[in-house]
C-alpha cells in the first residue's frame, strides 16, 4: 500500500461543514484507482489530504505505511509524482529543463545535474513520447503535449506511485486516450496510479478499482462493474444515465436525454 | 561556457574602467593608471578615494537591486514585480524625512533612518498578509505593499509639508538616488552586510524556478514552499533596504535587468541569478556614469538617470517579447 | 529652509544693476549731478514737504511683474510678505505701517510685534484680510501670481517684487518708500547703504581665495553664481567655486569639489553640519584642514542693509582662515 486514507475527514473552516466525511482509500503498486464524483464532491480534497496539504480533522493520511506529516517534501517527491490540474507558465523553460526540475528532489539546492538524473529525464522523455520536443520551450506546445510533459516531469522523480488531477481536461479524444493508455503502461510496470477524473467511461476501462464519491463520503468502492451501476449513478449525478457493457466488461454509462429515453 | 564567462568578464571590466575615467572630471587612462596602482599623478585621490569605491559599489548595489527583483519575479509570479513594490521605497523615504525633520544629528542618521523605515514597511506588510490569514501569499502581498506604501508615502508627504525643520524639503533629492556618499568605508558595510542575502538567494536558485510554477506544484516536487518564502522575502528585504540606505531609491534596475536577461536567455534562476548579477551591476555603473557627466559639473540623481532610460529599454523588451 | 532657500538662491537676470521703470529714472539721475546742487534740492525738499505728509495725487508704480500699483494715499496698513521687505520697511521708517508679516521675519526685533501671517509664498489670503491692509507686498514667484490675482479681484493693492541680490535693497526701498510715504527715509537708506557697501566691498588681490559655498549635504549642494551669497562672497574678496553654474542651485559630485580644490568652505546655520567627518569628504584637502567658514545670521540669505557689515564679516573671517 503505497499511498492510503483511512476515515480520513477535513473541514476547511470552522464554520462551515466537513469537505471529506470518512473515507478510506488505498493504492496499491500495479494498480490504477480512479477517484469519480460530481463537481464539488471532495475529488481534490482528498487528492490534498493523502499528500499532506491540508489537516485531517479525523482519520490517518499514510504513505508507505508512515503518517505523511512525517515525511518531508523531498521525501514525498522521491515516492510520489503529482500531475496536477494546473500550473502557471510565467517564465517559461524548455521541455528538457522543464522535466529535469523534477529531479529536484534529489539534487536538492545546489547539486549540479549527474549522469543518474540525465537518464532518469531521458528515460521520462521516451515514455511519453516528447524526446523529439526536448528543446522547444514550453509556452509553444499544445495542450495534450504540455500534459505529456507535465507526466514526464513526475515520472523523472521514479516515484513509486503517480497522482493525477483530471489529466484529461481540455483534451481531445486521441490525446484523453494517450494519456491513459500511458498511465495504464505504467501501472503495469509497477507503479501505484491514482486518477482523479470526471470522465466515467475512461474510468471505467482503465481502472482497476473504483471510488465514487458524494458530497465528501464514499458512495461506492469496488470494481468498475461493481460501482458503476444505473440506479447509484443516476442518484448520484441527478441525471438518468444507462449502462452498457463493452466486449471486454467494462461497463460505459450513457446519459440520457431525458428519464423516459431508453437505450 | 567559457567563452561566455570571458565575454561577462570583458564587460564587466569595461563597464569598471569607463566609469574610473569619465566623470565630472574627465581623466586619462595613464592618470588612472597611475593613480591607482601608484597613487601618483594628477586626480590620484580622486580617483582612489572617491572615484573606484564609487564604481564598485554602483556595481554591487545594481548587482543586488537586479537579483532581488528576479528573486521577487520568481516568489510573485509576475514579471512585473520589483525590490521596491512592498512598500519598501515608501517606508525608506517615510525613514529618511523623519531624520531630517526631527533634525537628527550625525552624518549616517538618515540612511540609517531610511534602512529602518524600509524594514519596518516590510515588517507591516508581512503582518498585514497575516491578517488575511494567507501568509505571503503574492496577492496579498502585492496589495500589502501598495497600501503600506500609499500610506507611508502620505505620512511622509505631510511630514515635508508641516515640518519648518531646514532642508526637509531636500529629503526628496536624497531618496531620489546618488553615489555622492560612496566611500570605502561605505563599501565595506555594505559588502559585509549585503554578503549573507546574496548568498541565501543564490543557494534558493533552484527553490525559486519550483515556486514560479505555482505554491502547490512546488511542494509536489519537494520544495519545502514556505520557509523557501520566508527567507527570500527576508533576504530581498534587508537587501533592498541596505541599497536605499546606501544610496536612495533607484528605481528600474530590478524591474528591466532581469526582465532583459530572461528575454535574451531564458534560463534557470541558477544562471538567471548571476547573470543579472552582472548585468544589473555594469547598468548601474554606466547609470552612475550618465548622472556624472550629464550636466557637468553638477549630477543628476542616479534614480532620474536610470528611469530615463529603463522606460524606453522596457518598452524595447516588450516590443521584442510581444513581436 | 524653504523660505529663505527661495530668497536667497534665485540668480536675478544679469546685468546686476537693473534699471527700474520710466517713473524711477528721475530718482535715478539725481546720482549723476553735481553734489551741491544734490544738497539744494534735498534741503529744498525737506523745508517744502513735511515728514509723512500724503503728497497730492495718486501713487503710482510698477512692481516686478510689470503690474501697475496705484494707490490714492500712502500705505499705512502693510502686509509684508517676504522677510527682505520688512526689514526694510522699519529701516525707511515705515515700521509702524507694518500689520503683518511672515513666519520668518526675524530682523529688526521690533518686527517680532507685528501679526504673523505664516509663510510668504502661497500664503493664507484669509489670515493677509483679516489684517486689512491697503498694501500687500509679495515675493514675485510664480507661485504667487495666483495669490496675486486673488488679491486683484478683491481690490486689494499688491506688490509683486523680487529681493534677489544687492541691487534689490535700493530699488526696493525706493520703491516701498514712494507707497508708504517715506520717500526720505528711503533716500537715507539707501545713502547709507551705497556708501557702506562701497566701503565694505574689497577689492580682490592677487588671488581670490575659492569658496564652495555647501548649502545642503545629503546630496551635497552648491549654490551658483547671481545668487545673494555668492555676490556676498565676491564682494568680499572670494570667488564661488562653482561660478560656472548658472542654475541657482544643485547636486555636485565630490570629485568636481576635489578637482577643484576650494580654500574654504562656507556653510549657514541652516546647511550641514556633520559632512566633515563622512570618509568621501575627506578627499578634498580644505575638509583635512578644517577650514570651514560657518556663518550665521538672516543678513547673509537675504538682501538688507546689513548686508555691507555683513560683507565686512565674511572679508575678515576669509583672511583669518587664509592667513
Amino acid at each position: 500500500m503505497i499511498i492510503e486514507a483511512r476515515s480520513v475527514s477535513v473541514r476547511y473552516r470552522r464554520s462551515r461543514p466537513l469537505a471529506l466525511t470518512q473515507v478510506s482509500c488505498a493504492v496499491q503498486p500495479g494498480e490504477m484507482v480512479a477517484v469519480v464524483g460530481p463537481n464539488g464532491s471532495g475529488k481534490t480534497t482528498l487528492l490534498r489530504a493523502l499528500l499532506g496539504l491540508v489537516p485531517l480533522e479525523e482519520g490517518s493520511a499514510l504513505v508507505d505505511g508512515r503518517p505523511v506529516a512525517s515525511w518531508s517534501r523531498r521525501q514525498l517527491a522521491q515516492t510520489i509524482g503529482v500531475v496536477g490540474q494546473q500550473e502557471e507558465t510565467v517564465f517559461p523553460l524548455s521541455v528538457a529543463e522543464t522535466v529535469m526540475l523534477g529531479r529536484y528532489a534529489y539534487l536538492g539546492a545546489l547539486g549540479a545535474p549527474g549522469e543518474r538524473d540525465r537518464a532518469a529525464v531521458q528515460t521520462a522523455l521516451e515514455r511519453c513520447d516528447i524526446a523529439d520536443l526536448a528543446q522547444r520551450p514550453v509556452d509553444s506546445l499544445s495542450g495534450g503535449e504540455w500534459k505529456r510533459v507535465r507526466v514526464a516531469r513526475a515520472l523523472a522523480q521514479e516515484p513509486r506511485a503517480l497522482v493525477l488531477d483530471e489529466p484529461t481536461a481540455s483534451l481531445d479524444v486521441r490525446h484523453e486516450m494517450e494519456l491513459f493508455e500511458l498511465v495504464s503502461e505504467l501501472v503495469r510496470d509497477g507503479l501505484g496510479g491514482l486518477v482523479i477524473t470526471h470522465h466515467l467511461n475512461l474510468a471505467a476501462r482503465f481502472a482497476q478499482r473504483i471510488l465514487l464519491l458524494d458530497g465528501g463520503s464514499v458512495v461506492a468502492t469496488g470494481t468498475p462493474s461493481e460501482v458503476l451501476t444505473r440506479e447509484t449513478l443516476s442518484r448520484v449525478f441527478e441525471w438518468p444515465v444507462a449502462v452498457t457493457n463493452l466486449s471486454d466488461g467494462s461497463p460505459q454509462v450513457v446519459p440520457l436525454r431525458s428519464s423516459k429515453e431508453t437505450l | 561556457m567559457t567563452v561566455r564567462l570571458l565575454a561577462l568578464s570583458v564587460l564587466v571590466l569595461g563597464c569598471l574602467v569607463i566609469g574610473l575615467i569619465a566623470g565630472s572630471v574627465p581623466l586619462p587612462l595613464s592618470d588612472v593608471w597611475n593613480g591607482l596602482l601608484h597613487g601618483t599623478g594628477a586626480g590620484a585621490a580622486i580617483v582612489r578615494d572617491v572615484r573606484a569605491p564609487r564604481v564598485v559599489l554602483a556595481f554591487l548595489v545594481g548587482g543586488s537591486l537586479g537579483i532581488c527583483g528576479a528573486a521577487l519575479q520568481a516568489m510573485i509570479r509576475n514579471p512585473l514585480a520589483e525590490p521596491y513594490l512592498l512598500g519598501l521605497s515608501s517606508g525608506a523615504g517615510l525613514g529618511a524625512v523623519i531624520a531630517i525633520a526631527s533634525r537628527a544629528a550625525g552624518p549616517w542618521a538618515v540612511p540609517l533612518a531610511a534602512f529602518l523605515g524600509a524594514l519596518a514597511a516590510v515588517a507591516l506588510v508581512y503582518r498585514l498578509s497575516l491578517v488575511s490569514g494567507r501568509r505571503l501569499d503574492p496577492h496579498v502581498l502585492l496589495l500589502s505593499g501598495v497600501v503600506v506604501g500609499a500610506f507611508a508615502g502620505a505620512l511622509m508627504s505631510a511630514i515635508m509639508v508641516l515640518s519648518d525643520a531646514p532642508g526637509v524639503r531636500n529629503a526628496f533629492l536624497w531618496l531620489l538616488g546618488g553615489f555622492g556618499a560612496a566611500s570605502w568605508q561605505a563599501l565595506a558595510v555594505f559588502t559585509v552586510y549585503a554578503t549573507i542575502p546574496v548568498a541565501i538567494l543564490f543557494y534558493h536558485a533552484r527553490s525559486l524556478d519550483l515556486i514560479a510554477l505555482g505554491d502547490e506544484t512546488a511542494q509536489h516536487l519537494g520544495a519545502e514552499v514556505h520557509r523557501v518564502r520566508r527567507v527570500v522575502y527576508l533576504s530581498t528585504a534587508l537587501l533592498t533596504a541596505a541599497s536605499v540606505a546606501t544610496c536612495g531609491i533607484v528605481g528600474f534596475v530590478g524591474l528591466v535587468v532581469p526582465h532583459a536577461v530572461r528575454t535574451s536567455f531564458r534560463p534557470l534562476h541558477r544562471s538567471l541569478l548571476p547573470l543579472v548579477f552582472v548585468a544589473g551591476g555594469c547598468f548601474l555603473v554606466l547609470a552612475d556614469v550618465v548622472s556624472r557627466t550629464a550636466v557637468r559639473p553638477l549630477e543628476l540623481p542616479v534614480g532620474v538617470v536610470t528611469a530615463l532610460v529603463g522606460v524606453p529599454l522596457f518598452a524595447l523588451l516588450l516590443r521584442r517579447t510581444l513581436a | 529652509m524653504g523660505c529663505t532657500m527661495v530668497f536667497s538662491h534665485r540668480s536675478p537676470p544679469i546685468p546686476r544693476l537693473r534699471m527700474g521703470g520710466p517713473i524711477f529714472s528721475l530718482y535715478r539721475r539725481r546720482s549723476n549731478r553735481s553734489n551741491l546742487l544734490s544738497t539744494i534740492i534735498v534741503g529744498l525738499g525737506l523745508i517744502g514737504c513735511e515728514r509723512g505728509a500724503p503728497p497730492r495725487g495718486e501713487l503710482r508704480a510698477v512692481d516686478d511683474a510689470r503690474d501697475t500699483v496705484r494707490l490714492q494715499a500712502p500705505a499705512r496698513r502693510v502686509v509684508s510678505l517676504i522677510p527682505a521687505a520688512t526689514e526694510l520697511l522699519f529701516a525707511i521708517g515705515a515700521g509702524s505701517s507694518v500689520v503683518g508679516r511672515t513666519q520668518y521675519c526675524d530682523y529688526p526685533p521690533a518686527a517680532q510685534a507685528v501679526a504673523n501671517l505664516g509663510d510668504g509664498i502661497r500664503p493664507s489670503i484669509e489670515a493677509v484680510l483679516a489684517q486689512r491692509p491697503d498694501l500687500v507686498v509679495l515675493y514675485n514667484s510664480g507661485q504667487n501670481a495666483a495669490v496675486a490675482g486673488r488679491l486683484g479681484e478683491l481690490g486689494i493693492p499688491h506688490l509683486r517684487i523680487n529681493t534677489d541680490a544687492l541691487s534689490d535693497v535700493p530699488r526696493v526701498s525706493r520703491l516701498l518708500g514712494l507707497l508708504t510715504g517715506h520717500s526720505h527715509g528711503a533716500d537715507s537708506v539707501i545713502a547709507v547703504f551705497d556708501t557702506a557697501l562701497a566701503h565694505a566691498t574689497v577689492t580682490p588681490g592677487a588671488r581670490r581665495p575659492k569658496v564652495l559655498l555647501l548649502v545642503w549635504e545629503q546630496p551635497p549642494m552648491t549654490i551658483g553664481r547671481g545668487s545673494f551669497l555668492s555676490e556676498l562672497i565676491e564682494r568680499a574678496g572670494g570667488e564661488n567655486l562653482f561660478a560656472d553654474v548658472t542654475t541657482s542651485s544643485g547636486v555636485v559630485s565630490i570629485e568636481a569639489v576635489a578637482s577643484r580644490n576650494p580654500d574654504l568652505i562656507l556653510t549657514t546655520t541652516e546647511g550641514p553640519a556633520a559632512f566633515a567627518t563622512r570618509p568621501e569628504w575627506q578627499v578634498v584637502p580644505a575638509v583635512k584642514r578644517r577650514r570651514f567658514l560657518r556663518v550665521s545670521g538672516s543678513e547673509f540669505n537675504r538682501p538688507s542693509p546689513r548686508a555691507p557689515s555683513a560683507i565686512r564679516e565674511l572679508a575678515q573671517r576669509m583672511r583669518d582662515l587664509t592667513r
